[in-house]
């Protein structure tokens, strides 16, 4: 989860329905990637281990099978040509086992890494989110949450997270319009009071600095990026 | 500050360094939907594999089990030579027969390996059926006993031998066979709680700064945004705690910019004589309030 505000762009058009794309599986690395290297790894092993385990025992029956043919026609050098050719069959065939069990397993390391991924994605998605959504208020920005993808996890998460940031930004509203209020107010009795001086310039100063603050403000609470209606 | 003024009983997480905190076994499940799933599908996995892998082992196993002991069950024992006992023969008639036919010879010694010999003794064809048997007499009492080869013993302790090495050859494949069995329940026994608890250790890491960041969130929900601690040693999602360590304090940040321009304008409108407006009151209100959210 290196920079997740990179890819978040603010599009001048609606945004159009957010697709998964397979770019963009490896949301979180780290994360990722050590759940999927412990299961792949963990099966690899398991899975070589009793695979060589079968193999020991077709070899062992195999060697015994080519040692009893040896002793029934060890005085028979007729049968050295069949012999061999059993002795032969059978190599082969375990060969052709170990292969299997070699597709077997590559076809499983694949499978489950490809799947893991997707899994671990569907965290790591949800965590990007909130991570873009924390770097814009790290900036003042607190626009419109939108809700999570089909299928992603930490479901619960996410809506403490939602219930946090709509909190925190009605409340920044609410000072915002507050403060706008009291604007107004202070200058409309300025105005009626017609003070002069140093302490007027002051109040008149401070008041301008609070205005273009609570419009700045204002511009932060908008829905950023603009969603289509 | 005052506790009973808060609004909220969001627990606190515990800064670091003032109390080491401990892992423990009772905190592991702390978000049991994400934990459970991610441990269970590698516990599912792996049993899967096992049981799958294990059965195509012992399907093995078995064959080569048979085959070998198939082959030990026809290695050739050296055989126990057969030895019969003596039958008492029926009495032979005294009278001799009439026609001038010569009278039998002795039986040779070694009449068995002769057996036209002993087809021309003229005993007839049920004496030609019976086996014929070694004998050695004890000239001292008479009587006849069946002839012993000499090696016989050890024909007999090699045929025994032979035979009990055969059965514990089968009883050692017997027990490779359920050697493999059992190695194979246990080791899967073994993985399967091994990869429990270390699932579950392992997902907590990750369910312990998601937790700890719920925590900071309910707190931020009702208003506060004291300070926010570091996380534990070997806790993970240490760049997503940095990113919320960010957005929080950008929402402080945005309070405190919040409380210097009130306040200027609450000096500037008390340096104007306007100190005493309801205005005022409303500002300094709403000063205190977000003061008191940042302490």
């Amino acid at each position: 989860m290196s920079d997740p505000t990179a890819a978040t762009g603010a599009p001048a058009s609606p945004r159009p329905r957010y697709k998964r794309k397979l770019s963009n599986y490896l949301l979180d690395k780290k994360l990722q990637l050590r759940y999927v290297l412990i299961v792949t790894i963990l099966s690899g092993v398991i899975a070589g281990a009793l695979g060589f385990m079968i193999y020991q025992q077709r070899r062992a029956a195999s060697e015994s099978i080519e040692k009893d043919l040896a002793a029934l026609t060890q005085k028979d050098t007729s049968q050295d040509q069949f012999q061999e050719q059993i002795a032969s069959d059978l190599a082969s065939e375990d060969q052709a086992l170990v292969y299997k069990m070699v597709g077997v397993g590559i076809g499983l390391v694949v499978i489950l890494s490809l799947y893991l991924i997707l899994m671990t994605h569907k965290v790591a998605g949800p965590l990007f989110k909130v991570s873009m959504y924390f770097e814009r208020m790290a900036d003042g920005r607190l626009g419109v949450v939108t809700p999570l993808r089909k299928g992603d996890m930490l479901v619960d998460f996410f809506t403490s997270f939602k219930e946090m940031h709509d909190t925190v930004r009605g409340r920044a509203q609410e000072d915002a319009a507050a403060m706008d209020k009291a604007t107004q107010a202070l200058r409309a009795a300025q105005n009626q009071g017609d003070y002069r001086g140093e302490a007027h310039g002051k109040l008149t100063e401070a008041l301008e600095a609070l205005e273009k603050h609570v419009d700045d403000r204002k511009s932060k609470l908008t829905d950023f990026p603009p969603r289509s209606a | 500050m005052n506790e009973q003024q808060r609004k909220d009983a969001t627990p606190t997480p515990k800064p670091r360094g003032a109390v080491p905190y401990k892992r423990s076994w009772k905190n592991l499940l702390i978000n049991k939907r994400y934990q459970l799933r991610f441990t269970l599908f590698m516990v599912g996995l792996s049993t899967l594999l096992m049981v799958g892998l294990g059965f195509w082992v012992m399907r093995v196993a078995n064959e080569t089990t048979e085959v070998s002991a198939t082959s030990v069950r026809g290695t050739p024992c050296p055989k126990i030579p057969v030895i019969e006992a003596v039958e008492e023969l029926a009495p032979v008639p005294m009278k001799l027969p009439d026609a001038p036919e010569p009278a039998p010879e002795p039986a040779p010694a070694d009449d068995t390996e002769q057996p036209e010999d002993a087809g021309s003794a003229g005993s007839g064809s049920a004496d030609e059926e019976r086996p014929r048997v070694k004998v050695q007499i004890d000239e001292s009492s008479m009587t006849m006993m069946v002839a012993v080869p000499q090696d016989l013993g050890q024909k007999v302790v090699a045929h025994w031998t032979c035979e009990l090495k055969l059965a514990a050859k089968l009883d050692r494949l017997e027990r490779g066979r359920l050697r493999i069995l059992w190695v194979l329940i246990g080791t899967g026994l073994l993985l399967v709680l091994g990869l429990a608890a270390y699932g579950i250790k392992m997902t907590h890491k990750v369910a312990g700064p998601l937790f700890k960041v719920g925590l900071y969130l309910g707190k931020m929900k009702n208003g506060r945004f004291d300070k926010v601690y570091s996380l534990r040693k070997g806790d993970q999602l240490v760049d997503f705690y940095e990113h919320f360590k960010h957005g929080h304090a950008g929402i402080v940040q945005m309070q405190k910019d919040d409380i210097a321009r009130v306040k200027a304008v609450i000096a500037a409108a008390e340096g104007s004589g306007l100190g005493d407006h309801a205005t005022i009151a409303e500002l300094r209100d709403l000063v205190a309030k977000k003061e008191k959210s940042l302490e």
